[in-house]
């Protein structure tokens, strides 16, 4: 981290309410500049929500988002050419060939088209969708659909990148591309921020991690800070606190009861 | 079993709308529309007890056909209307197919629209009926009639609901809709073109051949009352049994067959148009409207139905006492012109969830009005041109080529119109496409009444914008089409402009109202 320059993310007292249900309670995020951070939790923490409201895809009810300094709600026009995304699910125009949403996406970020052209078809060969580049993305499995997303977020060179179960139902062939690319981007001083479940990746790509308990930040910090001697997976049960004794109940299900 | 699917489905309804006051005014408003086609639709139906009695039978045979005929076509063709449950989602559950039938059923009857249904055929009992036998067979045989229509419509699209999920079905599907309205238009275009001047003699003569159908017996039986209408009644209950064994059959195979809809297609071919677009933003949004609208079959279904509406209406306006002088060409075209810029009244929706891409880039209204522009000027690429094949066409049939020049003018001007309006209400009243145009998702499930207020309002309004050109010219001041151009132009920009100020502080609430799951 830069002394003296604001963190790539920090959010305060992000606050989302949907119906009854309060989704994000005040959320404090924290991503230091260059980090490969993993947003990590339990499903329905809250970490979907916080990153749509990061990127600007929701309207927060309540708190402050600055990326880079900028807040992302009052500054949108600094904020926006900065940053990359890769939602949750896989919305992509689906009518258009990989290739085809790559020049989309980068002529409605203002880059050139030659520029776009270029770096399109270096994008498509390091993902290793050369073969199906114009085929359309209805056809695409999840591994391609999540790489040709990866592709479009990166392709406007963004400071901060977003993604959203990035590996979530991706082949490991896929999920190691992907790695791969995310490396070498955050190698240059680029910041990453990526929710997921699986704490194995996280603990093996990140160094920095926000845990997610209902709504709440319980835990930010470098990894080893969180992990205190522990596996990252040990250290999150104990931080979300595993609910409901395995033992009580159920005495039904199993095959030696009657 | 018939009670929990009852209950699921009210529950469904329920939960679409819970704490969306918009979709419960939504709502609220489609049950009033039931209610009031309802009243209606009894009314008229009782009110046949004042006409000859001969007259008054024939013309039930022929509404009860056309009501069955409705309820196999209506469902797969609009959206919104039916909610249904979707069998697929029930595949898992250890059901009987028996018990599955009898409980979609029994869902299905549950709706605003089925009630209202039931109640306009009980007008026939009101209308026909002679008797208190008449009336005892009449009930029983709206019970039918209203049996039939649910089990004919299940049936139909269960058997299709595989095809009609896969990409080429629903391509087929788009056609399928225009070739449909275009057949219930055939006998208005027959009678117009003076086959036979009675409408007494004609529907006599249709009901003379309809009565041997299952609805029309049901119709005769009430008039009948007697021993001849309950053996009428019989072979109606059969075919009802027939109808529910062939949607047992075809349920059954519909749960076991794998959706197609992902089975992967070939490549595309790159476009050599990229390079006449103009660069940059805008470009980049008229290339992706114009190959949406190729590929995309919701895109399709519109371009289909307003050459087709029009073709109709200038077939079926010609004729001894049709329209004459220049309206007889402005008026088709102008509509046409309509119909197109009707699909601009929610432009997001074909974008769906993908919309977010456009919504992370978007950072000020400038990027929302160019947005607004290159669909724009995607859809004036098509309709420019076809708006004038369309005006030289009809002035042609109509003999007198020169009022192309009005009505082509005129109808570019609607366009502009329906475009400038459609910007505003896209962004106002967006809602969800349904993913998969089948009869089991309506227009995302709840927003049945987004979609009608916002294209009702589109139609509205560009209507109201228009007349002040469109008035004029169809009053014969044939040169105020002159204006409409330019005024069309001024709207266009006008509706862009206030878009791009409403769309850019709503883009939160677009994206969302636009990614429903459907």
């Amino acid at each position: 981290m830069v002394e003296g320059k604001p963190e790539a993310v920090r959010t305060q007292g992000l606050f989302k309410r949907f119906g009854q249900q309060i989704a994000v309670a005040g959320v404090d995020l924290i991503v230091p500049r260059g980090s490969f951070a993993g947003l990590v939790g339990p499903n329905g923490a809250g970490k979907t929500t916080t990153l749509s409201m990061v990127t600007g895809l929701l309207r927060p009810d309540a708190g402050v988002i600055e990326i880079n300094g900028h807040g992302v709600w009052s500054d949108p026009v600094k904020v926006k050419s900065r940053i990359g995304v890769l939602p949750e699910g896989l919305r992509l125009f689906e009518r258009l060939s990989g290739r085809e949403l790559l020049l989309y996406n980068g002529q409605l970020r203002g880059i050139p088209r030659d520029e776009v052209e270029r770096r399109a078809d270096e994008l498509l060969r390091v993902m290793d969708l050369v073969e199906a580049q114009d085929k359309l993305v209805v056809d695409y499995s999840t591994g391609m659909r999540k790489k040709i997303g990866l592709a479009a977020a990166l392709l406007h060179n963004p400071d901060v990148l977003f993604l959203d179960e990035p590996f979530e139902g991706v082949d490991p062939v896929s999920a190691n591309t992907l790695v791969e690319v995310l490396q070498r981007y955050t190698a240059s001083g680029s910041t990453v921020v990526f929710s997921s479940h699986v704490m194995d990746l996280v603990e093996r790509l990140c160094d920095w991690v926000s845990v997610m308990s209902r709504g709440n930040i319980v835990a930010q910090g470098p990894i080893d800070s969180i992990r205190r001697g522990r596996t990252l997976n040990e250290a999150f049960l104990d931080l979300v606190g595993v609910r409901g004794g395995g033992e009580e109940g159920l005495s039904w299900l199993g095959s030696s009861s009657v | 079993m018939v009670g929990l699917f009852v209950r699921l489905k009210l529950r469904l309804i329920r939960g679409n709308l819970h704490g969306d006051t918009i979709k419960q005014l939504g709502f609220v408003f489609t049950s009033l529309a039931a209610l009031a086609c309802a009243i209606v639709g009894f009314t008229l139906f009782a009110l046949l007890r004042l006409a000859d009695p001969g007259i008054a039978a024939d013309i039930g045979i022929v509404a009860f056909t056309v009501f069955t005929i409705a309820w196999i076509f209506v469902p797969l063709l609009a959206f919104g209307l039916d909610e249904t449950l979707d069998p697929s989602r029930l595949a898992l559950f250890p059901l009987t197919t028996r018990q599955m039938a009898t409980g979609l059923f029994a869902a299905s009857a549950a709706g605003p629209w089925p009630l209202a249904s039931l109640i306009v055929l009980a007008g026939a009992v009101a209308g026909l009926a002679s008797g208190p036998g008449g009336v005892l067979v009449g009930v029983v045989a709206v019970v039918l009639q209203f049996s039939l229509c649910l089990v004919a419509s299940r049936a139909v699209t269960t058997a299709l609901s595989a095809s009609l999920r896969s990409r080429r079905g629903r391509d087929a599907l788009a056609v399928g809709a225009v070739l449909v309205i275009l057949l219930f238009q055939l006998p208005g275009l027959l009678a117009n073109q003076g086959f036979s001047g009675d409408p007494a003699e004609m529907v006599d003569a249709a009901a003379s051949v309809l009565r041997w159908a299952p609805p029309g017996m049901a119709a005769h039986a009430i008039v009948d009352g007697g021993i001849a209408g309950l053996g009428e009644l019989v072979i109606v209950a059969l075919t009802v049994a027939v109808l529910a064994w062939l949607w047992i059959v075809a349920l059954r195979r519909a749960l076991v067959t794998p959706d197609s809809s992902s089975q992967s297609g070939g490549s595309v071919r790159r476009s050599r148009l990229g390079g006449l677009l103009p660069r940059g933003m805008l470009g980049a949004v008229v290339a992706k409207e114009l190959k949406y609208a190729r590929r995309e079959p919701r895109g399709r279904v519109v371009w289909f139905t307003s050459v087709a509406v029009t073709g109709v209406l200038m077939l079926s306006l010609r004729g001894p006492d049709g329209w004459s002088g220049p309206a007889f060409v402005i008026g088709p075209a102008c509509l046409a012109a309509m119909m197109i810029g009707m699909q601009a009244a929610n432009a997001y929706g074909i974008d769906g969830r993908s919309l977010w891409m456009n919504a992370v880039a978007f950072a000020t209204e400038r990027d929302v009005r160019t947005d607004l522009a290159g669909r724009h000027l995607a859809v004036a690429i098509i309709a420019v041109p076809l708006l004038l094949v369309l005006s030289v066409v009809s002035s042609v049939v109509a003999g007198e080529p020169v009022w192309a020049v009005p009505a082509v003018l005129s109808a570019w001007g609607v366009l502009g119109v329906g475009l400038g309006v459609g910007a505003v209400t896209s962004v106002i009243l967006p809602y969800t496409f349904p993913d998969r145009l089948n009869a089991f998702s309506g227009a995302a499930p709840g927003q049945g009444g987004e979609a009608f207020l916002g294209s009702f309002g589109a139609m509205l309004g560009t209507s109201v914008i228009a007349l002040p050109v469109f008035l004029p010219v169809l009053f014969g001041l044939t040169w105020a089409s002159a204006l409409a151009v330019p005024y069309g132009f001024l709207a266009a920009w006008g509706g862009r402009r206030l878009g791009g100020m409403i769309g850019n502080n709503r883009l939160p609430d677009i994206l969302a109202a636009v990614s429903r799951p459907t």
